[in-house]
């Protein structure tokens, strides 16, 4: 069936005057006009598609997991200091009134107030900012030869203590005179919630960074650890030798001192 | 050679290897660069060159007074010439105990010392026997000699303009473009002239002439305006206080003889006493200007914001090119013996800044009274201290701001003496504590929100 329709153009260009011999050559050019020229002429071509990927990707995988980017907080919604506002790869929004920049150039702000997103030309005319405005019905950018709108932050309260008082000086860690008086560590008032509880376990315990802080609450000052100094180094060593015997001894009171064997006589 | 320092013997081979005339040959060692102060020096007092011209006004009276105290390690340091210091101990000394700035460059010094120690005969600057160097002097009294002539033609050119018949606009123009065409030949004049450029350097050049002014302003704009601009635009002393600011005459503020720089946090016992100023305007003729020191940080616990304060006015404070310094505490001692010229509006209140509150950034703003014009202080006197607005100030009272500066208060320690002597016991009582910002409520996380 196919043989025919190929070979057509071949015998029209045969049967051109028998009487004229062509030359070899000439005949495969008249053979490669008459099949070039016709568009329908089907070719046979044979590809052969792999059934399975043999490699990677050329260049890596194109659908990763999402990275939660984009606006955290929308326009005119309330945010406190902290919140963040957006979260981008590189600086598609910059940071206008009281925002800033986190570490991965995230948005977050540093009052309480209002988002707005918004153009600054006279900062500068292509970026786009994020800001916080602090009342509601304020329009950021704010005017330029304006004064700032700004707030306080602060409270006023009566003096409390000055700094002179209250400080402990421990001489070796020995704190005040003994639980219960004025100058010992546990006296000090602690925050009740700084309990936290441990990643693991069930046990609550506070984490270790307050525990570090307990001295410095408590306004504890170490005496100066000085390098070389024997005398100091004798006396707590001796101490410590004291102490331990004072122990061995309290541990071993409810025993019996095992009684030195007697000898037995040889007869 | 052995007693000299140093410096002055490397300096004095490396003299000898350029120039090589003997003095065998009868003629004396000279100095290249001694004679230029030589001429000056030859003309002030002919008989004795090598001792120092006397210092500038203000710095002989400022030496005068302290010579009755000066201690006696500063007797040891010896005599201190600011033209022949010559290395950083010796400078610095006379800086703290005469007060005095040495005049010129280190290498200059030396040379002058150099020129002192062996009594070389001092050549006037005209008469160096260097052929380049007279060319160059020559071709630059040409130069000058044309923009004289040119001066002078512009000079011409103005009063027919002021003379003939066209509009009083059209004539008002020209002439202001004339004159500043004008002004630029006079700069052009002198800019070359080395005498010029070198008293300009020992810091000797008249402010009443336009070239020092030019020079002074040009100096001023290249480094110190650009801090003083940054510390006043980035700690907002412009959209707080004022909405715009030009910066046109340079400011220095110190108290007592502690120099401030601007937005240095100042102790408050420090900041007690008035400080002094110094202004130096580069546009000519005497000015009236009124200094206001503003507090911009005043806090406003009931309204949780800022509110701002006024601590001092001062009119009718005459200043010029030549006249720099503002003693606030002189004038206001001045102010209070005299009955009339007053010039205190407000009397100085001490800067003061609560326990824990934020810093107070207290602006010390100069304002030019316009047309010189006197001002009725008893009328000033009348201003509310709390909440004075200095744009509305500016604006009531036609000031343009010259220049402006600030230093900056916290509490410290002598701030409850402070306080106390303020009459103001009751604030040191008070401490300033952040407020908690109560986070927002905690939203249950919904099946939605997953």
């Amino acid at each position: 069936m196919l043989l025919p329709r190929i070979l057509a153009p071949v015998r029209a260009s045969v049967q051109i005057p028998s009487t004229f011999i062509l030359p070899a050559s000439r005949v495969i050019d008249a053979l490669r006009t008459a099949n070039g020229a016709s568009a329908h002429a089907p070719t046979l071509s044979f590809v052969r598609h792999s059934a399975h990927q043999a490699q990677g990707r050329a260049n890596g995988a194109k659908d990763g997991p999402g990275k939660r980017l984009g606006a955290k907080k929308s326009g005119g919604e309330y945010v406190i200091p902290g919140n963040i506002i957006f979260r981008q790869r590189g600086t598609h929004w910059f940071p206008g009134e009281n925002c800033k920049f986190g570490r991965d150039h995230c948005i977050f702000a540093t009052e309480s107030g209002y988002v707005r997103y918004y153009k600054d030309p006279l900062k500068h005319p292509k970026r786009q900012y994020i800001g916080v405005a602090l009342e509601k019905d304020h329009q950021l950018p704010y005017p330029r030869n304006a004064p700032r709108a700004r707030r306080l932050g602060f409270v006023a309260v009566p003096v409390t203590q000055t700094e002179a008082e209250a400080q402990v000086v421990v001489n070796d860690l020995q704190v005040g005179e003994g639980p219960g008086s004025d100058s010992s560590i546990m006296d000090t008032p602690r925050p009740a919630k700084a309990v936290a509880k441990a990643k693991k376990g069930y046990a609550f315990r506070e984490a270790n960074w307050a525990i570090g802080r307990a001295a410095e609450k408590a306004n504890v000052q170490v005496k100066k650890f000085v390098p070389g100094d024997r005398w100091t180094a004798w006396r707590k060593s001796n101490a410590r030798i004291q102490a331990n015997i004072e122990r061995k001894k309290l541990r071993n009171a409810g025993k019996k001192t095992a009684k030195p064997k007697k000898r037995q006589q040889r007869a | 050679m052995a007693s000299l320092t140093p410096s002055m013997r490397q300096f004095s081979t490396c003299l000898r290897c350029v120039r090589q005339v003997p003095s065998a040959n009868g003629a004396q060692q000279r100095l290249l660069s001694s004679s230029a102060a030589a001429r000056e020096e030859v003309r002030a007092q002919p008989t004795a060159s090598s001792t120092p011209p006397p210092p500038p006004q203000s710095a002989s009276d400022a030496s005068a007074a302290s010579v009755q105290e000066v201690p006696e390690f500063m007797q040891k340091w010896g005599k201190l010439d600011p033209e022949t210091v010559e290395n950083k101990k010796q400078e610095r000394r006379l800086l703290r105990r005469e007060g005095v700035q040495p005049v010129g460059s280190r290498r200059r010094r030396a040379a002058l010392r150099m020129s002192a120690v062996r009594k070389t005969e001092e050549i006037p600057f005209e008469q160096l026997p260097y052929q380049c160097f007279q060319e160059a002097r020559k071709f630059l009294q040409e130069d000058r000699q044309e923009k004289l002539k040119e001066i002078k033609t512009q000079q011409q050119r103005i009063q027919a303009t002021a003379e003939s018949n066209a509009s009083v606009q059209s004539k008002r123009d020209r002439i202001a473009r004339m004159k500043m065409h004008l002004n630029d030949l006079i700069i052009a004049a002198d800019i070359n002239d080395p005498v010029v450029k070198r008293k300009f350097e020992d810091g000797q050049g008249d402010m009443n002439k336009p070239i020092y002014r030019h020079l002074a302003e040009k100096k001023w704009r290249e480094f110190k305006r650009k801090v003083l601009e940054q510390r006043v635009t980035q700690l907002s002393v412009v959209p707080d206080l004022l909405g715009s600011l030009d910066l046109v005459a340079d400011i220095d503020l110190s108290f007592g003889r502690k120099t401030v720089a601007p937005g240095d946090f100042v102790e408050s016992d420090i900041s007690e006493k008035m400080p002094t100023l110094h202004v130096q305007t580069f546009t000519p003729g005497e000015k009236l200007v009124t200094v206001a020191v503003v507090d911009a940080d005043v806090p406003v616990p009931q309204e949780d914001g800022f509110t701002t304060r006024c601590h001092f006015i001062a009119s009718n404070i005459r200043i010029s090119p030549s006249e720099t310094s503002i003693p606030l505490q002189r004038i206001a001692e001045d102010d209070r013996k005299s009955t009339d010229d007053k010039k205190v509006a407000l009397p100085w209140v001490a800067p003061w800044a609560h326990k824990g509150a934020p810093y107070h950034r207290l602006a010390v703003v100069v304002l030019e009274q316009d047309q010189a014009k006197k001002f009725d202080v008893s009328k000033l006197s009348t201003i509310e201290r709390d909440g004075f607005n200095l744009r509305s100030f500016v604006g009531s009272q036609k000031l343009k701001p010259l220049t402006a500066t600030l230093f900056r208060t916290k509490w410290d320690e002598s701030m409850a003496g402070v306080l106390e002597r303020a009459g103001l016991k009751d604030q040191a009582s008070i401490e300033f504590k952040r407020k908690r910002v109560e986070p927002l409520p905690y939203k249950r996380r919904t099946e939605r929100m997953r």
